[in-house]
């Protein structure tokens, strides 16, 4: 016999409603008086959520159809343009150029911070004196922030007393001496690479070395007995059995990447010419530079289906992993 | 003969790692280490051919420039005010909306935490234009308010996330002990699932608070009022007047990244386990 108490304990947590495909209206009502207290608790976030992400999304795509220039709007209601948003930035060539220069962007810091974070976390799975010191630096580029990383990085590539030129002239490059790092296009997009990745392979490397931690030392010295050396230990072993965890932070880090805007905005500002404005810093600057928020709307769109794409692969593989 | 190669295998190993390692600290610390040393610089050692990383005459002037002459206090303690309140909404709705999610199955469950999952994917420049208007129809540009707003969402699907993480840790049998003893449902949460997961309400406040702390382009946007900017948008404003002064500029960096560094230490030890089960499960 079960005591009543007992089944009130059980019924907290395993209050299942009727999941038949399509619920009557009257099976909504009782489902959710029935898990009222769900309900209660959840309807905050859940409500934070609706007001200030989900609202000012479905805005962003009613303002995409708008000529919504912002000085023209105090003196009349914006005009309904269909498509003519869409079909201005699809024409314009700095948004293609924008579009490429944004992926070759993310693609770049995603390739090398995997790199990076993949070459930290396997030398931090070693066993050597010191190896608690590496480990807790490794950790310190992540935690300044942005703004003041992308500053300090301003510091090092200054051209007439920046310490990266020093040193490189220092070591024979007499040509570096005086090297205009962010005034020329193809160096400052590399040196804007250069700091996303500074900052993000920690998270990288932490995330992989947890992995790393997880496979069974009896694996390793299984194919040591069968002769295998190290590289052939991290290339046959370690890469394939973090496979899914691999996946998934090159899925995040490829969104992450793709958004970056603190980073370029203070180092170039999308400058020279236009030369490194990636889409974040486009779309930045076509509404609160030139106050054009219904193109602007428009391109925020084109991102957030291109993110939106990435977040399905996401999602699916997390899931895979996890179940919630 | 065997003893040797081996001996010999052991001391290219460790040559391998330890040069490995060098490298690797240098390029993570050698920055931050600049950082510091430009902040306690004189200019004539900052602005020289020969710089050195250990300053000859260490000097605190900078800091005295920064926090007797600029704004810059005004706008640690706006970020200091803007990111408290932003991480105590986000943890008391988040620790609800978590211990829901949790605890309870209920119908909308999964494409709910779907939806908290997708939406802190979104670019912030999404969002930022129809908020923008909203905000100036409402009056709120140039406060903190606007803020406040802002970086509530962003903060809230990641604590909500982490939280649940740490409330699924935490035996269900402890809070259906307290039930039977007469506990309500929502005592069993206040009184026994908050307290043992203390470590992850730490952990989601630090998240939060760094998140706000950092954010940049709402700042940027909403605010343009000397009085009320926050420190990223006031550390940036140090640039584009006549030429950059460097030495101050660093010292304001590393005051800066002062709160964060206290709050890594304390974290530190926790922190990949945090995540780890929390976000991204390996």
């Amino acid at each position: 016999m079960r005591s009543p108490l007992a089944e009130k304990a059980d019924s907290m947590h395993w209050s299942v409603g009727r999941g038949s495909p399509r619920p009557t209206l009257r099976q909504l009502c009782h489902d959710i008086t029935r898990n009222w207290l769900a309900y209660a608790f959840v309807l905050p976030s859940m409500a934070g959520v609706f007001a200030i992400i989900l609202v000012p999304l479905v805005q962003t795509v009613a303002v995409s159809f708008k000529r919504y220039y912002i000085l023209d709007i105090l003196r009349e209601a914006p005009p309904f343009v269909g498509f003519a948003n869409y079909l201005t930035i699809l024409g314009d060539p700095q948004f293609r150029f924008s579009l490429w220069l944004t992926v070759i962007f993310t693609f770049a810091c995603v390739a090398l911070t995997m790199l990076v974070g993949l070459f930290v976390a396997i030398l931090l799975d070693q066993d050597f004196p010191g190896r608690g010191i590496v480990a807790v630096a490794v950790l310190v580029p992540w935690v300044i922030p942005r703004i003041a990383s992308s500053i300090l990085w301003k510091w090092i590539y200054d051209d007439q007393f920046g310490i990266l030129n020093h040193m490189l002239s220092s070591i024979g490059l007499r040509s570096f001496a005086s090297f205009p790092w962010l005034a020329r296009a193809g160096p400052a997009f590399w040196a804007v690479v250069v700091v996303v990745v500074w900052q993000s392979f920690p998270f990288i490397a932490v995330t992989l070395l947890a992995g790393l931690r997880t496979i069974p030392r009896e694996v390793y010295e299984a194919a040591e007995i069968d002769g295998a050396g190290f590289w052939q230990k991290v290339v046959l072993i370690s890469i394939p059995m973090l496979r899914n965890l691999l996946a998934i932070l090159i899925v995040i880090s490829t969104i992450w990447d793709f958004k970056v805007f603190d980073q370029m905005y203070v180092l170039t500002e999308g400058g020279p010419a236009g030369s490194t404005m990636i889409l974040g810093i486009y779309t930045w600057m076509m509404a609160f530079g030139r106050l054009q928020m219904g193109l602007a709307s428009a391109l925020a769109m084109i991102m957030f289906v291109l993110v939106m794409a990435v977040t399905v692969l996401y999602l699916r593989l997390f899931m895979r992993e996890e179940t919630m | 003969m065997r003893k040797f190669r081996v001996r010999r295998a052991g001391v290219v190993r460790y040559c391998t790692l330890y040069v490995a390692a060098a490298l690797v600290l240098f390029v993570s610390l050698f920055p931050f280490l600049w950082m510091v040393s430009t902040s306690f610089k004189p200019p004539s050692e900052t602005f020289t051919r020969v710089p050195r990383l250990i300053p000859v005459h260490p000097t605190l002037e900078n800091y005295r420039i920064v926090l007797g002459e600029t704004m810059i206090p005004r706008y640690f303690l706006n970020s200091v005010y803007v990111a408290l309140l932003t991480t105590a909404i986000s943890l008391v709705v988040a620790a609800l909306g978590a211990y829901g999610f949790s605890r309870f199955r209920f119908p909308g469950r999964s494409p709910a935490l779907l939806m908290i999952l997708s939406v802190q994917m979104f670019p912030s420049v999404v969002i930022i234009i129809p908020l923008f208007i909203v905000m100036r129809n409402l009056h709120l540009l140039n406060t903190h308010y606007s803020l406040l707003v802002s970086y509530t969402t962003f903060t809230l699907p990641l604590c909500v996330w982490m939280l649940k993480g740490f409330f699924d840790g935490i035996p269900r049998e402890l809070e259906e002990a307290a039930l039977i003893d007469g506990c309500s449902k929502f005592g069993a949460f206040l009184r026994i699932a908050l307290p043992l997961s203390a470590q992850g309400i730490v952990a989601s406040a630090i998240f939060a608070f760094i998140g706000a702390w950092n954010e940049f382009m709402f700042a940027m946007t909403f605010i343009n009022i000397e009085e009320l900017k926050t420190m990223p948008v006031g550390l940036t404003s140090f640039f584009g007047r006549f030429t950059v002064e460097w030495n101050p500029l660093m010292a304001a960096s590393v005051l800066f990244t002062i709160p964060s560094l206290v709050f890594f230490v304390f974290v530190q030890r926790n922190l990949a386990r945090g995540l780890v089960s929390g976000a991204v499960k390996g």
